[in-house]
């Protein structure tokens, strides 16, 4: 009796770090121009405060919890979205200048902007005449 | 987005990792799965709660504003229809990957019956569209008052 009651606590609890670990993967688009990589990430229900975008080693994450003001006593009767935050990581190639990584949110969509470093911009090679 | 998610099917496995989930998407379980219910990635998803005094709708719409999502409410049926549009293009540029939803879209879900489609209400706020539809007066729950003999 004492080690199925203390079995249940377990799963509980186990069921407990699993939903929080649990995230949504954003649908993202990335698209090359201008000497810089966009990225542009639908997040939903984030907001500035929320958002939290980091380089680490030459990874890029993405995180944001869903913060949306709800009513106390709220019971879902039907959910397509479940759970509280997104998350999405991405390597970075070295030419990707970490240091000036510029991003915005507006309406739910996280806009990122990576410029490539000076010495990997694409330059013009001035042909000499003879 | 809701506490607790997993209360609405008890029946689902216990530390489900991300694995479980995509099988799960690739091999539906024999449950019964709502008529209007559609599969993961669909646009714009959508979570219905409920309060004592009202039902609560949340439909994620990132990029959109109040002008571009159309909301309509017909025999407890909640429509909501729009269109999201693409990224401007413009030339010389490389697109790794594109994910994420754009064009016209309609979606319906099933609401339960007695709501007061008068004074329902709809805010949007960052790219999520929150619809209050107050219950009428006779469906909430009200206290009994028990007379003393």
């Amino acid at each position: 009796m004492n080690e199925i009651t203390h079995r249940d606590a377990d799963a509980s609890r186990l069921a407990e770090e699993a939903r929080r670990q649990e995230t949504l993967l954003p649908a993202v688009d990335i698209h090359e121009e201008n000497d810089a990589v966009h990225i542009v990430a639908d997040m939903p229900g984030v907001t500035r405060e929320s958002l939290v975008i980091e380089v680490d080693n030459g990874v890029l994450s993405l995180e944001g919890e869903v913060s949306i003001p709800m009513p106390e006593g709220l019971n879902p009767l039907y959910a397509e979205v479940r759970a509280q935050r997104y998350a999405r990581r991405f390597t970075l190639s070295h030419e990707i200048d970490s240091e000036s990584i510029s991003a915005r949110i507006d309406n739910g969509v996280v806009h990122l902007t990576l410029p490539r470093r000076d010495t990997h911009r694409r330059r013009r090679i001035e042909v000499q005449a003879a | 987005m809701f506490s607790d998610p997993r209360g609405l099917d008890p029946a689902r496995r216990q530390g489900m990792d991300w694995i479980h989930q995509l099988f799960d998407e690739m091999f539906p379980s024999g449950g019964a799965a709502d008529i209007r219910s559609v599969p993961s990635g669909s646009f714009p998803l959508i979570n219905v709660g409920r309060t004592d005094d009202a039902v609560r709708v949340y439909v994620f719409a990132p990029g959109l504003g109040a002008e571009d999502l159309e909301v309509s409410l017909q025999d407890n049926v909640l429509t909501v229809a729009g269109r999201r549009e693409p990224l401007q293009e413009s030339e010389g540029r490389t697109h790794f990957r594109q994910e994420r939803f754009h064009g016209d879209f309609r979606r319906a879900v099933a609401l339960p019956e007695g709501l007061d489609i008068d004074r329902a209400e709809a805010s949007f706020r960052d790219g999520v569209c929150e619809v209050v539809l107050p219950k009428r007066e006779e469906l909430k729950p009200r206290r009994i008052d028990v007379q003393a003999a």
